[in-house]
């Protein structure tokens, strides 16, 4: 499954090289297939959004160690170890909900958060609506500049190149599907899909309930900003030094 | 006194439980012993400087109780919840904390591995933090399980690693590499132990009984991993920041003069949790699971990825792979 796959993602890679005059075609399909469901795209993310929303953590106070409820989805697209199907968690519209887990009595939170919470021009569509991407980049930087862009520049890239261009709070497959924010893996994998298969895996990223039971995984975007997508450097936990056995200082 | 003695159980009001007890030798040598414990308290209260109030008389019996009771290996169910049950009520009198420890045994069918991806670590410690708080280590004596090694691309050196690192991390042209108890399948530190404060557990956590331990360290000499570590002193952790989720054979006070070590949060994943170093750890370096679970992520990482054991040729044979992406 994930080779028929992977090897489909190298074809729509190879697609994407093939340059601008692919990208056209690639909106043209992509406007052609919005033109059948063109009445009801702003309101089918509305319901979405009001959907997540109402799927908020029950609890506030959580149990040492335990794991906040959290709204999640069935992969369709890879699979797990055993070539078992799991699930990936959906960010929920509630700010509130954001997960905190508890090592003693101090309680970290984690990356898991609202996406919608996370994005400072949320929804896209105060702006957006019924308007199609403006690509040029100094009105881009303008309108965004809290978003620091550096990943899909790198490749040449512009906001369609992820973004619909119809419906921006929507990301475009190359395939001409649409997938919602939650589901940032299904376009990630379209280039890194040997990440993406060690994640289906379970050999990246992180699992969220424990190491037994039902498999709930963190999305690409939980860990990863999109626009810029490596981890940043710190200044590591200053733990209590530890006094070497072995070998010379440094 | 000696009235108190011939009618045997003591007139002790938080020791209700203990007084409806079969007595066989072993309890009667414990009420002696706390009798006596009971009468030496008494001869102290009447010095002009000694001030004795029932908690202090209970907690003294209670210790008394606790220093004759038996190895956690040879209790049956009933002593080991009446060992719980007091150093419970110890802790509350101590610490005036309410700790809750568990002896929840192994899942039958599991034996836990653990993957560290040497690629995806990127030193920022916060496995260390972590297990500094689940495992309530102690904070004076700087003890921690984990260490993270900085080296120099292209080479596994630990001989010139550094642990020490202060600086901001990732630094360039280096890698991280943890290590903490790796549960060997065949345990040196085990085998030395002279007393069997020691042993492996059947989903293959090496534990140790900090109230059999004697202290004299022939495991820490034994282990070639440095996985062990000796307090020197009663372990200091503030009463804010205790964890009172708590194990028997895992992060329960310990004491001075004993050996302590990584137990995979023995207290968590017994239960399903993951140990507190692969939850906190940001960068999803760390894979744990069911080793005989054919469909689990360690089993997929074993299979699919270049995997390395530290000091393979000592035949060890650690439950601690190292990986690569």
């Amino acid at each position: 499954m994930t080779r028929v796959t992977t090897a489909l993602v190298c074809v729509a890679l190879l697609g994407m090289s093939a340059g601008c005059r692919e990208r056209d075609r690639a909106a043209k399909e992509e406007s052609a297939e919005l033109g059948t469901r063109r009445g009801e795209p702003v309101a089918d993310v509305a319901r979405a959004h009001s959907e997540t929303t109402a799927i908020a953590r029950t609890d506030t106070a959580v149990a040492p160690g335990a794991v906040a409820t959290v709204a999640s989805a069935r992969v369709d697209l890879w699979r797990g170890p055993g070539d078992r199907p799991f699930d990936v968690t959906l960010r929920t519209g509630d700010p509130a909900s954001a997960m905190s887990r508890r090592f003693g009595r101090i309680t970290l939170r984690t990356s898991l958060r609202s996406r919608a919470a996370d994005l400072g021009q949320y929804p896209c569509t105060s702006c957006h609506l019924g308007r199609r991407i403006v690509l040029a980049d100094d009105r881009v930087a303008d309108a965004h500049q809290n978003i620091k862009v550096s990943h899909p520049r790198q490749t040449g890239g512009t906001c369609a190149t992820c973004h619909s261009a119809d419906n921006v709070e929507l990301l475009a497959l190359k395939s001409g599907e649409r997938a919602t924010l939650d589901h940032t893996y299904r376009l990630c994998a379209q280039c890194h899909f040997s990440q993406a298969e060690a994640w289906a895996a379970g050999a990246h990223g992180k699992r969220l309930d424990g190491w037994q039971g039902r498999r709930v995984l963190m999305g690409c975007a939980d860990c990863h900003d999109p626009h810029d997508p490596a981890l940043e450097p710190r200044i590591p936990f200053r733990g209590p030094r530890i006094e070497r056995t072995r070998g010379s200082g440094k | 006194m000696t009235s108190e003695r011939s009618t045997g159980p003591l007139p002790d009001p938080g020791d209700h439980t203990l007084l409806q007890k079969r007595v066989d030798r072993r309890r009667a040598l414990s009420i002696l012993l706390g009798g006596a414990a009971i009468g030496t308290s008494a001869v102290a209260a009447c010095a002009p400087l000694g001030a004795t109030t029932p908690e202090s008389k209970e907690a003294r019996l209670l210790a008394w109780r606790e220093y004759i009771k038996g190895n956690y290996r040879t209790m049956t169910e009933v002593e080991r919840a009446e060992t719980i049950a007091r150093l419970e009520r110890l802790a509350e009198l101590k610490r005036g904390v309410d700790v809750t420890i568990q002896s929840t045994g192994a899942q039958p069918g599991v034996v836990f591995g653990y993957a560290f991806n040497i690629s995806k670590c990127q030193g920022f410690r916060s496995c260390i933090e972590a297990c500094i708080n689940e495992n309530n280590l102690d904070r004076r004596a700087a003890t921690q399980y984990i260490r993270i090694f900085e080296m120099e691309d292209g080479v596994v050196d630990l001989d010139h690693a550094d642990a020490t690192f202060q600086h901001e991390v990732p630094a360039e042209g280096h890698f991280y590499m943890g290590t903490q108890c790796f549960q060997c399948a065949d345990p040196p530190c085990v085998k030395v132990c002279p007393v069997g404060a020691t042993w492996q557990e059947p989903d293959g956590i090496t534990v140790v009984d900090y109230d059999w331990c004697i202290g004299c360290r022939y495991c820490m000499a034994a282990c070639p991993y440095w996985a062990r570590r000796f307090n020197w002193g009663e372990p200091e952790v503030p009463v804010a920041e205790l964890n009172t989720n708590q194990h028997y054979l895992g992060n329960r006070a310990r004491k001075a003069g004993v050996v302590e070590k990584c137990h995979f949060c023995i207290h968590r994943t017994r239960k399903g949790q993951l140990p507190a170093c692969a939850e906190a750890c940001p960068t999803g370096a760390r894979v744990f699971g069911n080793l005989l679970d054919p469909d689990s992520e360690i089993r997929w990482v074993l299979a699919n990825k270049r995997v390395f054991r530290l000091k393979e040729d000592l035949k060890t044979e650690p439950r601690f792979w190292y990986f690569t992406d």
